[in-house]
């Protein structure tokens, strides 16, 4: 017999072995957008979604919020530019504002900064986070630019844009003329304290050039005590933003009369920014903000909307499932649009 | 051009290259100039290093350069890590055959060399069973006729045995003497034609004979074939390493580019433009900003002399451009070359796609066009071996006008053919000897004396199997001679010469001597049309020509045979003009055909034979479940006319009269053929969509056709479902696959035999059938099975199901990074159109190449409707075809998708996080939180089933991607420090999250609902008749649907280029409407 043939006996067969996954055969579960799933999955998130807006309106409207923009009054109308670039004049004003609601202590003192691009790419990377940690990085301005150097040449510490525009306006406050403390320890991040920002970091040749862009800071505290820096440091990313300023730590009850001396010091009129000072109660969803509870109401109401919907117009137009009659092969021609 | 070689000559040993054979496509110092040029030949590759050329340029990237340049270097590694491997392994094969040992003959002294230390003149000796190490011409061999075999098999696929026959030049030499010879081979120069050797070879020592030899293929022993059956052979060596005929041969095919990466091409294009105007328009803002409201910013100190302002213009477009640049996916190559590789081995995999028979799977060789099977519109396929069996036997006969065979349908059976023999009709007689005899068949004898026989044709081996069960029994034969037993006597003939089949001359013809009378005969078998003509006159032509058209009506295959006799001195006279064509260096084979014709006349008809070719199992099922599927097949076969129908008609290709007319376009004149021809195309334009139209037309009228009016035939060719072409040569094969293809239809050829190769190679997608003539066409082919019934699951499951999830991953890949785009776009609003991130480089990095690429790969596993389902409504193929999923319409409604879904990222995410939440980071992975969510919704919404796996990596993903960005908050170097632990102990932010899902989803889940329920497309109803029923048998609405199936899926047809409307030009579509 020919010894190729007896090859061809002897050889092992080829064929491809067999698994589920081989063969595309894994069990698989089909789930189809059926009425019934549809319909009643709609419910469930409507059923779901009205409650939970309730509930995030409700601790919204809860929080007590004192919002006073106070940019346009401290200023004479004249040369408000010229006026807040003059250091030699006495910025301070005082307002007076009305509680309107019980306010249970925490309550949060922001500084509220309309128009003001902190999340500008040149602003944005204009700062060194290593020189910030580090003792010895002292010379890694690279990002810096263009605030770098100092009067003397030797570099700033902290080099760049976002610490060089420190938010410098202060408030001092009390109620119904008796002053309160206004607490500013904690108001930044503890995370942000001990692993971004070295105690054995001082500022050094901050705020001593020719243009001062904000706030000075005290040479002799480590830039981990800095915390109003640290919370201007971690930018903003929308134009209008808030900062934490301070704490008070004793309830303010309502009708009460609140005597805030603002030392006007920060230039938002030259880009025609706005400034308010924020006094704000929290509760578990954060600070005020009535977005997420009237979204959730829509939404829940919109949903429970579309199953009605739904049902009311499978009752009108039932369809059988699956009816292949309507298979565009079983249907004349004129189906097709042309 | 011409080539010396002078044997055993070392003064021109080196002018020639040595036998060193390489395949490898670079070498170790070209490698990576080499692989990164053609890896940057691509647009999409450009693009991503002028990307990541531009981010180096620290002014206006917005993220770290490690964004673009980790994909592209990981790309890069990865598809240049494979090119090496492959590249490594032909390194090794080639070292293999390179440091084979060889024996050599020099001056009479045999030595072991490496092969590749071969040079053009030397002398190689090889043993039985050797690999033929470079292209030889024969001079000695241990058979004493001069003989030896080769097996081919490597060469051109052919399982047979082939005689390799010593030159007569050097018959005589003897062992010693091979040792030592002298001589000079005048050859051509190198080229790829294996079946081609026109050379002359001339001896000087040890016979000082300067009469040139004529050498021809059948005196080589060709590089890679193998020694059979004899002891030992020898050759010079004339053509040695990558010049050898199967070294020139090789060559890098072509990559195929499907319509889906077509359509995905087109779409990157746009996605650019859209782009580039994005980025004009955000950088034109950008500048104004800066100039109205940027300088007034004191805290952004913009240097008050600015640079040169064409450079200070140009900062922000830039920018933006390499913001926006994340808008080409870059993933997108990676991830649907790695899909495109599943789907291959899905098909090698296919246990159902496994020929028991020849115990061959389904292989896919390129592994880039399966989503194009499922586009197919056109099948071409050959008839013999691809429809038919290719198994062939004698059936019936019709010698000298009496017909056999006809009463059982089995002529060896007929009692009056046995008689007929028994009492010595001369005719029938001759009749066998012929079919003994003219042929090319090579007999082997066992051990134990039984004989059997290997022969290139099947036909032949049907004629010689059948002589020898009708007691005309070829024993054996060699170069010159056959031994015929008949009637248990030997009978000697010699064979004097060879008049060769060829395509164009249809027919063979031998000269034989008859040993004991000294009978010069000359022998014929050949069609009837290439016959008959030549016979004598006075003969009952008429008769014959009955027989035929009844055994063409019976589908069975007929050959003439005839003979007559040739004078001595007729036949030496012809013999020298014969010697003389055979030597000519040029036009060789028309001066051969010529020589051979004035020899061919005057025939003896003895009569025709009549050999049956079973369809293959499943082949009429197969072809009505393909055209059912809306593919039009068409038939293209060597064979005659009738029975090319009558096999149509067979295996449902055509049905009978009423429901179908058959156009045939034929005629005696140019003229008359042209005109048949416009009728055809009148009646086909003019007939209503339900009868069916199926045009004839032979080899002679395509040819006329294609000379004189190629446009009206392009028409007809679009207008018809079926066609049969008959007597079509292999280059008018290829041809009609190329007008097909040039009407911009996507065709599919499919044969087994090397006649079918070169449509193969021709056609968008090539198939190949392992069958019995050899593996030429597997081996041309992208896709090779073992019987034509597999292709309706190469085409209805593999192809469909890999064209819908090319479909859903590459228009998901643009999705997804849309998305993300979109959200930087809308953010550099709130950001003075400076061009910030908001989100981090390793973000966006990680969104790319973890995030979003691992849960679109689940969609390898997913099917839309089972296969049972797809076999039973084939028609579904038609929503493929018309590449309903995957279009302009479907991206537009993607990219409506992404940019909604980022609006509702963005918007929810500054509503919910404003005020003292605004932070920078927290920001931006609430919004990278909500990409997450969002696509993970968007992948189980588009995905039809899930398997395990499927929801393993869709859910399994976003457990990690919680995990990762857990881990990276806790490293206080980053940026995200302490991030994601803030985050994710707010309840807020849950909040966010499961809001922007019910805001992103609820549309689009209502949507989705409304148009299954009331404007469901076939696959939805397809889906539902599958969940409402289990198994879809029952309901006689359905069967009766399915009755009608056939008459009215034509209209789909003919409207598919309206099932959307091209938004981005596609010349060919609209070219094809009008």
């Amino acid at each position: 017999m020919d010894p190729l043939e007896m090859q061809d006996d002897s050889k092992k067969s080829n064929k491809p072995k067999y698994s589920k996954f081989t063969q595309q055969e894994l069990p698989a579960c089909k789930p189809l957008l059926t009425p019934s799933i549809v319909i009643s999955t709609f419910l469930l998130v409507g059923i779901l979604f009205v409650p939970i807006g309730l509930a995030s309106l409700s601790a919204s409207q809860e929080i007590v919020e004192l919002v006073h923009r106070y940019d346009t009054s401290c200023v004479p109308l004249a040369d408000k530019v010229g006026f807040i670039q003059d250091t030699k004049t006495d910025k301070s004003c005082t307002r007076t504002l009305t509680v309107p609601k019980h306010m249970k202590s925490p309550i949060q003192i922001y500084y509220q900064i309309g128009d003001f691009y902190q999340n500008h790419r040149r602003y944005v990377k204009s700062r060194s986070d290593k020189q910030l940690r580090y003792k010895d990085a002292v010379h890694l301005t690279k990002d810096c630019e263009p605030e770098v150097y100092g009067a003397d040449g030797a570099p700033i510490v902290p080099c760049g844009l976002v610490a060089w525009s420190l938010f410098n306006d202060t408030y001092t406050i009390s109620v119904n003329k008796k002053a309160i403390e206004v607490n500013k320890k904690d108001i930044a991040w503890q995370s942000d304290k001990n692993k971004k920002f070295g105690s054995d970091v001082y500022p050094r040749n901050f705020q001593n050039g020719n243009l001062i862009g904000g706030a000075k800071l005290n040479e002799s505290i480590p830039l981990s005590e800095h915390e109003n820096l640290i919370v201007w440091m971690r930018t903003a990313a929308l134009s209008t933003f808030r900062k934490l300023y301070g704490r008070i730590e004793t309830d303010i009850m309502e009708n009460d009369q609140l005597t805030v001396v603002i030392q006007n010091n920060y230039n938002t009129y030259s880009f025609g920014g706005s400034k308010a000072l924020v006094l704000s109660t929290t509760s578990w969803i954060g600070g005020k903000n009535n977005f997420i509870g009237v979204a959730y109401l829509t939404v829940g109401g919109f949903c429970l909307f579309l199953a009605l919907f739904f049902v009311v117009l499978y009752m009108i137009k039932p369809r059988t499932l699956g009816d292949p009659s309507f298979l565009s092969w079983n249907r004349c021609t004129l189906d097709y649009p042309n | 051009m011409k080539r010396f070689v002078y044997i055993n000559d070392d003064s021109c040993r080196y002018s020639y290259c040595d036998n060193r054979i390489s395949n490898t496509k670079y070498s170790l110092w070209n490698f990576l100039p080499k692989n990164l040029w053609e890896q940057f030949r691509r647009f999409m590759n450009q693009y991503f290093l002028l990307i990541a050329c531009l981010q180096l340029w620290s002014r206006i990237t917005p993220v770290s350069p490690a964004t673009t340049w980790g994909p592209l270097i990981i790309i890069f590694i990865v598809s240049a890590s494979k090119e090496a491997w492959d590249d490594y392994n032909r390194y090794l094969s080639d070292k293999k055959a390179n440091e084979r040992k060889i024996w050599l003959v020099k001056d009479g002294i045999h030595r072991q060399i490496k092969a590749q230390e071969i040079h053009v003149g030397d002398v190689v000796w090889l043993h039985e069973n050797d690999e033929i190490p470079c292209d030889l011409v024969l001079i000695g061999t241990s058979d004493p006729q001069g003989i030896c075999y080769v097996e081919t098999a490597a060469l051109d696929g052919e399982t047979d045995l082939k005689t390799r026959i010593i030159p007569t030049i050097s018959a005589n030499l003897s062992v010693e003497q091979l040792g030592k010879v002298k001589g000079v081979v005048e050859c051509p120069n190198p080229d790829n034609d294996i079946r081609r050797f026109d050379a002359n070879m001339r001896l000087f020592l040890p016979i000082i004979d300067n009469e040139k030899c004529p050498l021809t293929i059948n005196n080589t022993l060709l590089q890679s074939c193998y020694l059979r059956y004899t002891e030992w052979a020898c050759g010079v060596a004339v053509y040695t390493g990558n010049e050898t005929k199967s070294g020139m041969s090789r060559g890098a095919a072509e990559p195929k580019l499907t319509a889906a990466d077509a359509i995905i091409d087109k779409l990157t294009i746009a996605i650019f433009m859209f782009q580039i105007v994005v980025v004009l328009v955000l950088g034109y803002f950008g500048n104004a900003w800066k100039y109205t409201q940027g300088l007034k910013q004191w805290y952004l100190m913009y240097p008050v002399e600015g640079e040169a302002p064409w450079y200070d213009f140009s900062i922000i477009p830039l920018r933006f451009e390499l913001l926006c640049s994340i808008m080409i996916p870059i993933s997108i190559k990676v991830t649907l070359d790695l899909a495109k590789g599943v789907y291959a081995k899905f098909i090698d995999w296919d246990e159902q796609m496994f020929d028991w028979e020849t115990n061959t799977p389904a292989h896919s060789a390129n592994t880039a066009i399966s989503e194009d099977l499922g586009h197919v519109e056109y099948i071409l396929s050959d008839k013999t071996g691809t429809l038919t069996e290719n198994k062939m036997i004698l059936k019936r006969c019709c010698i000298s006008g009496t017909l056999y065979g006809n009463d059982n349908g089995d002529a060896l059976n007929d009692v009056r053919l046995v008689n007929a023999i028994s009492s010595n009709d001369p005719d029938v007689i001759k009749f066998l000897l012929v079919m003994a005899l003219c042929n090319t068949v090579v007999p082997i004898k066992s051990n134990d004396d039984t004989v059997s026989y290997k022969a290139q044709s099947q036909d032949e081996e049907a004629l010689v199997n059948a002589a020898a069960n009708l007691n005309m029994m070829l024993i054996s034969k060699d170069s010159s001679t056959a031994e015929i037993c008949f009637n248990g006597s030997k009978f000697r003939y010699e064979l004097l010469d060879i008049l060769e089949f060829t395509s164009d001359r249809k027919r063979m013809s031998v000269v034989v001597k008859e040993g004991q009378t000294g009978k010069i005969l000359l022998l014929s078998k050949g069609a009837d049309e290439a016959l008959l003509p030549l016979a004598c006159p006075g003969q009952q032509i008429q008769k014959y020509l009955e027989a035929v058209e009844m055994y063409s009506q019976l589908g069975l295959r007929t050959l003439c045979l005839g003979w007559h006799d040739l004078k001595e001195s007729e036949y030496k006279e012809w013999s020298k003009n014969f010697q003389e064509a055979s030597c000519s260096l040029d036009n060789r084979e028309f001066k051969i055909a010529e020589v051979c014709h004035s020899l061919e006349r005057d025939l003896h008809i003895l009569g025709f034979t009549a050999i049956e070719d079973c369809l293959q199992d499943g082949v009429p099922e197969t072809i009505k479940l393909l055209r059912n599927a809306g593919i039009n097949v068409w038939m293209l076969t060597g064979d005659k006319q009738n029975t090319a129908i009558q096999i149509g008609l067979l295996c449902n290709l055509i049905t009978s009269e009423p429901n179908s007319q058959l156009l045939s376009i034929s005629g005696k004149t140019e003229e008359d053929i042209l005109r048949s021809l416009e009728r055809a195309l009148l009646i086909m334009k003019n007939t209503s969509e339900t009868k069916d139209l199926a045009f004839v037309l032979d080899g002679w009228a395509l040819e006329v056709i294609l000379k004189h009016s190629k446009e009206s035939f392009t028409r007809l060719a679009m207008l018809s479902k079926t066609a049969i072409c008959c007597r079509m040569t292999p280059l008018q094969k290829a041809q009609l696959v190329a007008i097909l293809k040039s009407a911009g239809y996507l065709t599919l050829a499919i044969g087994d035999g090397g006649n079918d190769v070169r449509m193969i190679q021709e056609a968008n997608i090539g198939v190949g059938i392992s069958g019995r003539e050899g593996l030429q066409a597997a081996r041309a082919a992208d896709y090779s099975i073992g019987k034509f019934k597999f292709l309706k699951r190469l085409i209805l499951i593999h192809g469909r199901y890999s064209y819908n999830r090319t479909a859903f991953i590459s228009q998901y890949s643009f999705y997804k990074s849309l998305l993300i785009c979109f959200i930087q776009i809308l953010f550099a609003f709130l950001s003075g159109l400076s061009g910030t991130s908001l989100f981090n480089s390793i973000s966006l990095m990680a969104y790319n190449v973890f995030y979003t690429s691992l849960p679109v790969m689940t969609i390898i596993f997913d099917k839309d409707i089972s296969e049972t389902t797809v076999m039973q409504y084939p028609q579904i193929l038609l929503h493929s075809q018309a590449g309903r999923l995957l279009n302009p319409t479907t991206f537009c409604g993607w990219f409506g998708c992404s940019l909604y879904h980022a609006l509702v990222i963005f918007f929810i995410t500054i509503c919910a996080y404003s005020d003292e939440k605004s932070e920078m980071q927290e920001l931006s992975m609430v919004a990278l939180s909500g990409c997450i969510w969002l696509q993970a919704f968007v992948v189980t919404m588009d995905t039809n089933s899930f398997t395990y796996p499927q929801i393993l990596l869709i859910w399994g993903n976003f457990v990690a991607f919680y995990m990762i960005n857990l881990i990276l908050s806790a490293i206080p170097s980053l940026q995200l420090y302490t991030i994601m632990f803030h985050l994710c102990s707010q309840p807020s932010y849950w909040i966010s999250m499961a809001l922007t899902v019910a805001v992103g989803m609820g549309p689009v889940v209502a949507f989705r609902y409304f148009k299954n329920l009331y404007q469901p497309s076939a696959i939805n109803i397809l889906q539902q008749i599958e969940q409402s029923n289990g198994s879809i048998q029952t309901s006689g609405n359905l069967e009766s649907a399915r009755a009608n199936l056939l008459n009215l899926l034509t209209g789909s047809r003919k409207n598919r280029d309206s099932y959307y409307h091209p938004l981005l030009s596609d010349s060919a579509e609209s070219a094809r409407t009008d």
